[in-house]
């Protein structure tokens, strides 16, 4: 009888004992929620390559890559509860010509009304610490945003080429690499939605690239040949760049 | 049910996460439509070498993918049948394998099962078509039956002979280079590869490092490990490019239709690149130092050019110690090895 108690648990063993901590068992998932991380440049959608925009030193710019992680993307439910993950990392990118400046993601939620979102802008630290070949080979940890050989994620880039002098040359490479667990900064956008009963929430996580490199009143001087590249271990040059990145997010509910 | 206990390993070993070797990569993506076998790895070896592919049976895949090149040819540009030369350099293979995003220069073929069937129907390359090494294969006496034993089939097709090549070509790793050693501690960089180290991976950048102050040689962004590719396409500033239209070879932008594109190739990877002289998508730098002569110029000017490419302001010392680093991700093993099969089918052949 022993035996056949056993026999009959062990089904029960192998469908739950290799749930890691993160399964979720009965996520009530009721209400779809579409998402979309929009670029902009000044307030316009932000066309990479195509257009020249203008910056605040009176140079111009034809941006060429805007990418930034986000981790632990949160719903906030509006009564206090518990929040919702909607996904532990992702990677929004824009380095196309050819695309929209808006990248689409689709999440099924728990009905019910949310006072807003939150995420950490960047790779947090317990992933930031992991060697890129634990994961596999095409998922958005290893996609080539490493530091070094093994550990470290760049968090995000903005990458453009500039016009100095009024040549038509845009010749001058900006390139804006920023990460690292002092950087990791959690974002809260605060705006009431609801999903569920019949709503179907479309969310707008707006990032403007010209607010990153010069808002609240400073601007990044593009023109000085020391700050015209920021990579690895300079991140002090654009610890700026990040902070303006940071707080500048805004969250749009149609 | 007397050892009902027996099953305990079992249930442990199912809930352990799979061995990680530590020098290894994000493992290779096996297509679920072409698991590798050790039938299909063997035929894709045999077709890899064999110039059964080309219309007159002179060139085969490594004719130009030579094993002790690392799979390279040592030309600029590669020559095919007849001694036409076609328009791009040829890339070495090593590692191959893991690559997951579009193949070619130009990214023409979405991975290795469809890239294996260009080169048959190129003029410039084994000059034939699909129908007529069909029929040389299943004519012969053994392809059928190595068929057989590989995909359940004698029926030969040219999705099955992509198939087999792409299962051999991911056998090709190299993950013994030095610099594999040196990440596994089992060895130490000489001075100048030390140095090379720092620049490539842009050390000089943290003002409190032991390399603060060293000039950065942006190699990394792109060459990223531990493959030493991103995938990606970029303008590296060959051409000078007044407008998008001006580039000798629109590369990218000729497949993906996008004037943006234009100038633009695949990032190469790196490991052993010691062997593949010459470098670059027409084989234009005869030598790794041209190729280090060329970053450091900053390259010609171009609007898509990459922003990370600029003039870097390297001492000869410095240009050195790059291309002594390069030296380290050549992988002697990995070469020696496919020469052993290439001397093993000629004795075979002999006999």
């Amino acid at each position: 009888m022993k035996n056949l108690l056993l026999f009959l648990l062990l089904p029960l063993l192998l469908t739950t004992g290799c749930l890691d901590d993160d399964d979720q068992l009965d996520p009530l998932r009721e209400g779809e929620l579409a998402l979309a991380y929009r670029a902009e440049y000044g307030g316009q959608p932000l066309d990479i390559q195509r257009k020249v925009y203008g910056y605040p030193t009176g140079d111009s710019l034809k941006v060429l890559l805007f990418q930034y992680y986000v981790s632990d993307l949160e719903l906030l439910p509006a009564d206090g509860g518990e929040s919702i993950r909607l996904e532990e990392i992702d990677l929004i990118r824009r380095r196309s010509a050819a695309g929209d400046p808006t990248v689409e993601r689709t999440y099924l939620v728990p009905a019910g009304d949310y006072r807003g979102l939150r995420f950490g802008l960047g790779v947090k630290p317990e992933l930031n610490a992991m060697n890129p070949s634990k994961f596999a080979a095409n998922y958005v940890l290893n996609e080539a945003e490493f530091w070094g050989p093994t550990t470290r994620y760049v968090f995000a880039k903005i990458e453009a080429n500039a016009m100095l002098e009024d040549d038509g040359r845009f010749d001058t490479g900006l390139s804006y690499h920023m990460g690292s667990d002092a950087l990791y900064t959690t974002v809260t956008l605060d705006r009431r939605f609801t999903v569920g009963s019949g709503r179907t929430p479309r969310l707008t996580v707006v990032a403007d690239v010209l607010k990153a490199l010069s808002g609240n009143g400073e601007t990044f001087d593009i023109t000085a040949p020391g700050k015209q590249t920021v990579h690895g271990g300079n991140q002090d040059v654009a610890v700026g760049i990040w902070n303006r990145l940071a707080t500048q997010f805004a969250l749009r509910v149609e | 049910m007397g050892r009902w206990w027996t099953i305990l390993p079992l249930l442990w070993l199912a809930c352990t996460p799979e061995p990680t070797d530590p020098a290894a990569f994000a493992a290779i993506l096996y297509p679920a439509d072409n698991p590798s076998t050790a039938a299909g790895v063997a035929l894709g070896e045999r077709l890899f070498f064999d110039p059964i592919l080309s219309a007159d049976s002179t060139i085969s895949c490594a004719s130009c993918h030579q094993p002790g090149r690392a799979f390279s040819d040592g030309l600029p540009l590669s020559i095919g049948i007849d001694g036409l030369a076609g328009n791009r350099n040829t890339p070495g293979l090593t590692n191959v394998g893991y690559y997951h995003l579009p193949l070619f220069w130009d990214g023409r073929a979405t991975n290795l099962e469809e890239q294996a069937l260009h080169p048959v129907g190129t003029a410039h390359e084994m000059g034939g078509s699909w129908p007529e090494v069909i029929g040389h294969l299943s004519g012969t006496e053994d392809y059928p039956h190595w068929f057989l034993e590989a995909f359940g089939t004698s029926d030969i097709d040219s999705t099955l002979v992509g198939r087999a090549l792409a299962q051999y070509q991911r056998t090709l790793v190299s993950r013994d280079s030095k610099y594999d050693r040196v990440l596994r501690g089992e060895a130490s960089y000489t001075s100048a590869e030390a140095l090379g180290h720092a620049l490539f991976f842009d050390l000089g950048d943290d003002p409190g490092g032991d390399h603060a102050g060293l000039p950065t040689a942006e190699c990394a962004h792109c060459h990223t490990p531990p493959h030493f590719t991103n995938q990606r396409f970029e303008n590296n500033g060959l051409d000078e490019a007044p407008d998008l239209d001006a580039f000798p070879d629109a590369g990218r932008g000729a497949v993906s239709g996008n004037p943006f594109d234009n100038g633009k190739f695949r990032t190469p990877g790196l490991r052993n690149v010691a062997l593949t002289a010459p470098y670059m998508h027409d084989g234009r730098f005869a030598t790794l130092e041209e190729v280090i002569d060329h970053y450091d110029s900053g390259g010609r000017y171009a609007e898509n050019r990459s922003a990370n490419v600029h003039a870097l302001g390297l001492s000869p010392g410095q240009k050195a110690a790059l291309v002594a680093f390069l030296h380290t991700l050549t992988d002697t093993s990995f070469v020696g090895s496919r020469q052993d099969f290439r001397r093993r089918r000629a004795g075979a052949g002999s006999e």
